[in-house]
């Protein structure tokens, strides 16, 4: 170990980037990382995606790595496995460090040796579980040629395929005799996780394993993960973008930066007192459920292109504290504390320029709802929308007896003029197809929506006149989309694609108002010049300029309510905050109301709670609870909504992560749901009385803005408050995550 | 689901013969002069102007299983239990039973078409598979332009081309039938020499001019799975390379070339008109021809209905295979677009 | 608040519910000339498409191949006298006689100015299949797809049967039938179900255009129907139906020669199918090289032809990528490189 060192200090030396590399050691490290950089070689020159990185990896700690996307961190997962991609070429050193003196040089295996490295010490779990799998052999094939190709004995192997099958909440035997796109997106993940540590590895790097999935799978992952890093004494490398997420996982915790680690330390000394002026800028621009909601600040400028990083501390550009010896000098690591390392030359100021609060003040409550109307702008009334599941046409499919998705069961909802309503919930909850519902986009199969008291679809259908005609209803429900890849069309510039809104509907206005309507708009959003960016094309915007041309285009239509399909989440975390802001901003100027859906409660609460708006609960396609934002976030009654609550990591390090309060992880089956409460199956409360009859949220009115559809909020004379709890057999704990609905029916 | 696939597969197979039985009856009263005038005048010439038209109408049910004196839904009821029973007609040129024509016909057919076809396709994707392995390789650039240039090659094109020089010119070739006459029929050896003999040039013109187009498909088809996240993780859960080249690169990247094959079915089969007729060699196809020319009627629709029954046949063959290679047929997934 | 006042006026926010910092009141200061905007229009439409093919060696190629023929079809027949009987010595080499440069069949008629006559209408036959393909499986592809429903289950049906009838012998039928002449009758008959695969295709496109949250967001915004499928369906689906117009051009070449050659279509007019079908029965080409240059001239010619249209096809693809167009339109982008490159970066971190 000392020969490396030793190496390692001189060629450090000769680099004169001047790291420390004392203070990145632990103990007792299992794996090492010595000035490891990647870089491809470009036309424009060498990008260099992973600078210079030292590490160290401590035996069975969970380290959690964090950055942006395009920060360098994915590369350093690869590195660690020595499989980065071609073109890229890795240089410097990665040591692993078997039990016992041992000790590996990763890059100098040969082929055969690194192939049995992998897998075998030291496995990897991707981000897309979906595209991991070959998705023509099933899963159990998956398993047996992992085991195979390593020569292990098959029947021990595979016993411990279904332990690990079980560990996470899932029936062995149903999930290996599947094929890949037979299993839901969770499932597939922490199949893939049993995948990875079927042959018993030492270490285990996760690359965003879980960045695709709902924030409740994502949250029932990780306390998973922790109980089977105990079991297995596993060292966990956990790389992702979502600070709060890692935070209360993690033992330790690693920010990185344009390509670099800037600062590193144990969990709590990081969070609690982060040094790094980025990392402070991190915790403030992360939306959470405990930052006050006029401290959160997204961060100003853009990360570096990695062909031309910044001379100095790369961070100097956007970093409020730097000085010329910042911007002439690479700052080294400084100690913070003995554990605790920074690479910033004025951390001990950061505090006092970059304050935070991170005490968790609960109390803050918005004064709620000044500016909403007596009228509804749109009301909904009994809504259901319920999908046939679709045929690939042709001959035959119109004698299949299709299955019924039940998308939105019996909802009744209004929006007001300037309000703003959230829908949360996990995906397939509804809540995407009830929004559309409400700006007249998905016709109900039942139930009445209408604009201003004028039936939507009564006028669309109509061919007399209605009170409304149906084009001024259309143009006034108007929809941002989630995803910035498609919203725009991509064989359109942006002024085209922003002039076909006005083309429609003010055909007779001068072609140059209009180009100076647009440029002017592309200026307001801050896209600035404006004439170049309306000459662009798509793919020449990144995502959240994406998302600020279909917020003009939508609000060119002057519409009264907008429709935002979890409009920032595909955006990058510190973006969030800023593209939540300019709708706000925008709807005190144009008069509008939203509808707003995301799965993050973190994200509900910052835009329902900055306009004091209502924030809705969906499951299975029914509101289950509805009322005030900071009421919901703050005082959540319905059970779901807590395990919500729960699954919406905070950046409170000493509330670890705990199992989930929860009977099952997978939601049931959309196209035959739970009879009574549709929660029963899940729900920790539920009883008996749950499974037969279902609450609604009128049930129990007690004259406030909040409701909840749960028996619990009725009064004690509800037949809930006698009947028996519904307790799951705990060696069965499969069957009833496997959604075990059918058994707690009740036959009529 | 899958029981599904099979089922919807079996009734569109059954549903399109019955389609194609319709039509070809709707075609063969649309004829020009049709069987009936056709007849007649052939009567006119034997017997002089005084024909019967009894005897007429008699003559062209025998021939045609259509009597057309009776009404329509009559005509077509009949028109189908003939062909139930297995009865296409007779052939007014030959003046045999038009079943017994072509069922000596069709095996050779059918014979010399699957082995083009296996031939394409697996030298297509062996090629395909290994310029996709060494993209951008000399080797793979070269093949490339080779593959374009013998895919603009019309394949009767290359049938004269072969028959000519290697038949004709150098007489290394028989330049027709489908065994020597020596030979007798059996399954000896010597009739199987003789009948790969005799099927060579036909089944070279095909494959030479159809493999390239598919080299190339296969060759997208396997840069893009090369691409895929499975493949790389495969890669690190260190399973041997021909494990990989196998069962994940050739296995997702064969899936979609199915609609070429079931496009080449078609394809290969029909243009079996032009092809036996250079060759001189007597499939299905070759007496279509020999129909057409005659304006035999019945010889014509019931060599065209065999021919498509032929590639319906195989369309649904190749359907079934490609419900057990693709877990996701029929569950909507499934990344085969056409068919 | 009354219905009225909240019903949007017609679009014009004007008066006080616009501010005057609020950008929606802005009013153009400049004018664009008339001159200037075809200029632009000319630029995205005409020049900058051209310059991409021109980029790539495949499409440069083949371009000039079709040019080449299209050039004999229109100038060519202008410039070469008609083939005459008798007109040369018969049978006379290529390459001898100038005035014969490929020479001359068994009835001294000069081969390339049959060549030559006959391109005109095989031109004529080639765009009648290719556009009636293409229009066909367009309309029914996109109806079927975008209307779904009975429409699309009623027009998937009949499609796949069409689909499955073997090409050939179906032309070959109804050419019995119809006896066609004019050649653009030829050109849609020989065409006649070889839509139904690419509108199968078109449609399942379409299926997945149509979900894009771009169209969506047209639908949301009143644009109609017609409209939508014209700008944002279309655009999408242009470089498949190029590269299909181009492919099914071939294919008419083929069957079209084809059955030419076998004397199933009447014999009109000078084909190179005639042409081979005259040298290969009555010429009696078979059993003597004599009559080599008779056969191979029209072979060479259709295999040049397809050989120029693959190549042209295979460049073709990239006229409607925006990210090819992007570089070509306006060559003051200089964030453009960085976008590409960025995305390159991504894949590889990524990956
Ligand atoms: S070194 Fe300077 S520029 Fe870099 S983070 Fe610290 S204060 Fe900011
Ligand atoms: S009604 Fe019963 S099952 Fe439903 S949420 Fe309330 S306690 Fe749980």
């Amino acid at each position: 170990m000392s020969k490396t060192d030793d190496t390692q200090t001189a060629t450090t030396a000769g680099t004169g980037a001047g790291t420390d590399l004392s203070s990145i050691r632990v103990d007792d490290p299992i794996v090492e990382i010595r000035n490891a950089s990647v870089t491809f070689d470009m036309e424009r020159g060498e990008s260099r995606v992973l600078d210079e990185v030292s590490l160290d990896i401590e035996r069975d700690e969970i380290l959690g790595i964090v950055g942006e996307s395009g920060s360098g961190k994915s590369m350093f997962a690869s590195a660690l496995l020595d499989a980065i991609v071609n073109p890229g070429v890795l240089t410097g050193d990665v040591t692993y460090h078997p039990q016992g003196d041992a000790e590996v040089d990763v890059l100098g295996l040969s082929p055969e040796q690194l192939r049995e490295l992998r897998w075998e010490e030291i496995s990897m779990v991707f981000q897309g579980a979906q595209s991991s799998f070959n998705p023509t052999i099933t899963i159990r094939a998956h398993f047996e040629e992992t085991i195979e190709a390593h020569n292990y004995n098959m029947e021990q192997a595979m016993a411990h395929a279904r332990e690990l099958l079980s560990d996470l909440y899932m029936d062995p035997d149903r999930v290996l005799d599947s094929y890949p796109h037979e299993l839901s997106g969770g499932m597939q993940q922490r199949t893939l996780i049993a995948l990875s540590l079927v042959l018993e590895p030492n270490v285990l790097v996760m690359d965003e394993p879980t960045a695709a999935l709902d924030l409740l799978m994502q949250r029932s992952i990780l306390s998973l993960l922790e109980d089977l890093q105990e079991k297995y004494d596993l060292s966990i490398v956990f790389i992702t973008h979502d600070l709060p997420l890692v935070a209360g996982l993690a033992d330790r915790l690693a920010v990185m930066y344009a390509f670099e680690f800037v600062e590193i330390g144990p969990a709590s000394d990081l969070i609690g007192n982060p040094t790094h002026p980025y990392t402070r800028a991190l915790l403030k621009a992360v939306p959470n459920l405990d930052t006050p909601l006029s401290e959160m600040r997204p961060i100003d400028g853009m990360a570096p292109d990695p062909v031309d990083v910044p001379q100095g501390c790369s961070y100097h550009p956007r970093c409020p504290l730097a000085d010329e010896t910042c911007r002439a000098e690479d700052p080294t690591y400084h100690d913070v504390t003995s554990d605790h390392q920074s690479a910033c030359f004025h951390w001990e100021d950061s505090a006092e320029a970059i304050p935070l609060s991170t005490d968790g003040e609960h109390g803050e409550t918005q004064a709620f709802a000044g500016e909403q109307s007596d009228e509804p702008v749109v009301s909904l009334e009994d809504v259901d929308v319920h999908f046939d599941q679709v045929s690939d046409g042709g001959l035959l499919s119109v004698f299949q007896e299709p299955d019924t998705v039940h998308a939105v069961d019996d909802i009744s909802l209004d929006v007001y003029e300037n309000d703003v309503v959230t829908l949360v919930g996990e995906s397939g909850c509804g809540k995407t197809t009830l929004g559309k519902a409400v700006i007249g986009a998905q016709r109900p199969t039942d139930g009445t929506v209408a604009y201003r008291g004028q039936d939507i679809w009564e006028a669309k259908d109509s061919r007399r006149e209605t009170d409304i005609p149906y084009e001024h209803i259309r143009r006034s429900l108007q929809m941002i989309h989630q995803d910035p890849g498609s919203s725009l069309n991509p064989n359109r510039k942006v002024a085209a694609s922003l002039k076909a809104p006005l083309k429609r509907w003010e055909p007779d206005m001068d072609p140059d108002d209009r180009q100076e309507r647009i440029l002017s708009l592309l200026e307001y959003v801050g896209m600035s010049p404006p004439g170049d960016y309306a000459q662009r094309y798509p793919h020449q915007l990144s995502g959240g300029e994406k998302q600020r041309v279909a917020l003009i285009r939508a609000l060119l239509m002057n519409p009264d309510v907008i429709l935002a399909d979890e409009a920032v989440s595909a955006l990058d975390v510190s973006l969030r905050v800023e593209v939540m802001d300019l709708m706000l901003e925008l709807q005190d100027l144009f008069d509008t109301s939203y509808v707003f859906i995301s799965h993050n409660l973190s994200n509900a609460r910052y835009f329902s709670g900055k306009a004091g708006g209502r924030i809705g609960v969906m499951y299975l396609g029914e509101l289950v609870e509805i009322g005030p934002a900071e009421q919901i976030i703050n005082d959540p009654q319905h059970p779901y909504t807590k395990v919500l609550r729960w699954s919406t990591a905070d950046l409170d390090i000493e509330e670890t992560v705990e199992d989930p309060p929860l009977r099952g992880i997978d939601i049931p089956d959309p196209v035959d749901p739970p009879s009574g409460c549709r929660f029963h199956t899940r729900c920790p409360e539920a009883r008996e009385a749950c499974t037969r009859a279902q609450p609604t949220l009128d049930g129990h009115d007690d004259g406030t803005e909040h409701r909840t559809a749960c028996f619990r909020e009725y009064d004690e004379s509800h037949e809930y408050w006698e009947s028996e709890p519904i307790v799951d057999d705990a060696d069965d704990a499969d069957v009833a995550v496997g959604g075990s609905d059918s058994d707690a029916r009740t036959d009529e | 689901m899958i029981n599904n696939y099979y089922i919807e597969r079996t009734a569109q197979a059954v549903f399109t013969v019955f389609a194609v039985v319709t039509m070809t009856f709707g075609m063969i009263r649309l004829m020009p002069g049709g069987p009936v005038s056709y007849i007649r005048s052939q009567l006119v010439q034997q017997q002089g102007n005084q024909v019967d038209m009894e005897q007429v109408n008699a003559l062209v049910e025998v021939y045609t299983n259509v009597a057309p004196d009776e009404p329509l839904y009559i005509q077509y009821i009949d028109y189908m239990a003939a062909l139930l029973q297995g009865d296409l007609g007779v052939s007014m040129f030959y003046n045999d039973p038009v079943t017994e024509i072509l069922a000596s016909a069709a095996p050779w057919t059918v014979f010399v078409m699957s082995i083009s076809l296996v031939l394409t396709f697996g030298l297509g994707i062996t090629l395909g598979a290994v310029m996709a392995y060494i993209e951008g390789s000399r080797f793979d650039v070269s093949t490339t332009l080779v593959s374009i240039f013998l895919n603009s090659i019309p394949y009767y094109v290359m049938a004269i081309i072969l028959v000519y020089v290697l038949g004709y010119q150098f007489n290394w070739f028989p330049t027709g039938g489908r065994i020597s006459s020596d030979v007798a029929t059996g399954m000896n050896l010597a009739f199987l020499q003789s009948a790969f003999y005799h099927a060579a040039l036909p089944i070279a013109s095909l494959v030479i001019t159809g493999f390239g187009i598919q080299a190339l498909a296969m060759r997208g088809n396997s840069i893009r799975v090369l691409g895929e996240d499975y493949i790389r993780v495969a890669r690190l859960r260190g399973l041997p390379p021909h494990d990989i080249a196998l069962r994940y690169v050739g296995r997702n990247a064969i899936l979609p070339m199915y609609t070429g094959m079931m496009i080449a079915i078609g394809f290969m089969f029909g243009g079996s008109v032009i092809l036996e007729e250079i060759f001189a060699y007597p499939g299905i196809g070759y007496y279509m021809f020999r129909g057409i020319m005659a304006r035999d009627y019945p010889l014509m629709m019931g060599a065209f209905l065999i021919i498509t029954i032929a590639v319906v046949v195989g369309i649904y063959v190749a359907d079934l295979t490609y419900g057990k290679l693709d877990p996701r047929a029929g569950s909507g997934g499934g990344n085969r677009e056409a068919y | 608040m009354s219905i009225e006042e909240t019903v949007p006026d017609g679009g014009t926010i004007t008066g006080d519910e616009a501010s005057a910092d609020t950008p929606f009141g802005t009013v153009s200061s400049g004018t664009m000339s008339r001159r200037d905007r075809y200029k632009m229009l000319a630029n995205e439409w005409v020049i900058a498409p051209f310059k991409i093919l021109w980029d790539d060696w495949r499409a440069r190629v083949g371009t000039l191949i079709i040019l080449a023929y299209v050039l004999m079809g229109t100038v060519g027949v202008r410039l070469v006298d008609p083939p005459r009987v008798g007109e040369g010595d018969r049978l006379v080499s290529p390459f001898e006689d100038m005035s014969h440069p490929l020479g001359t069949d068994n009835m001294g008629n000069d081969i390339f100015a049959q060549i030559v006559h006959a391109t005109p209408p095989m031109l004529e036959m080639i765009v009648a299949g290719a556009v009636f393909t293409t229009v066909m499986a367009v309309v029914v592809g996109t109806l079927s797809g975008y209307k779904g429903g009975w429409t699309d289950q009623l027009l998937m049906t009949f499609n796949d049967i069409l689909m499955t009838i073997p090409g050939l012998p179906l032309v070959i039928v109804i050419a019995v039938i119809l006896e066609p002449r004019s050649p653009w009758l030829v050109g849609v008959i020989i065409t006649v179900n070889a839509w139904a695969g690419l509108a199968r295709a078109i449609r399942s496109q379409v299926l997945t255009l149509r979900e894009e949250s771009y169209v969506e967001a047209s639908r949301l915004m009143g644009i109609s129907t017609p409209q939508i499928v014209m700008k944002d369906i279309m655009p999408g689906l242009m470089p498949y139906i190029l590269v299909n117009f181009v492919n099914s051009a071939r294919s008419v070449i083929f069957a079209s020669v084809g059955l030419y050659f076998l004397g199933i279509l009447p014999f009109t007019e000078l084909n190179w199918g005639v042409m081979m079908n005259l040298s290969y029965e009555t010429g009696g080409a078979l059993y003597t090289w004599e009559t080599a240059h008779w056969l191979l001239a029209p072979m060479v010619t259709i295999v040049i032809l397809s050989f120029g249209l693959i190549l042209f096809s295979q460049g073709t693809d990239r006229v409607f990528n925006p990210r090819v167009r992007a570089r070509h339109t306006s060559a003051a982008d200089p964030e453009e490189g960085d976008e590409d490159m960025s995305g390159e970066v991504a894949t590889h971190i990524r990956g």
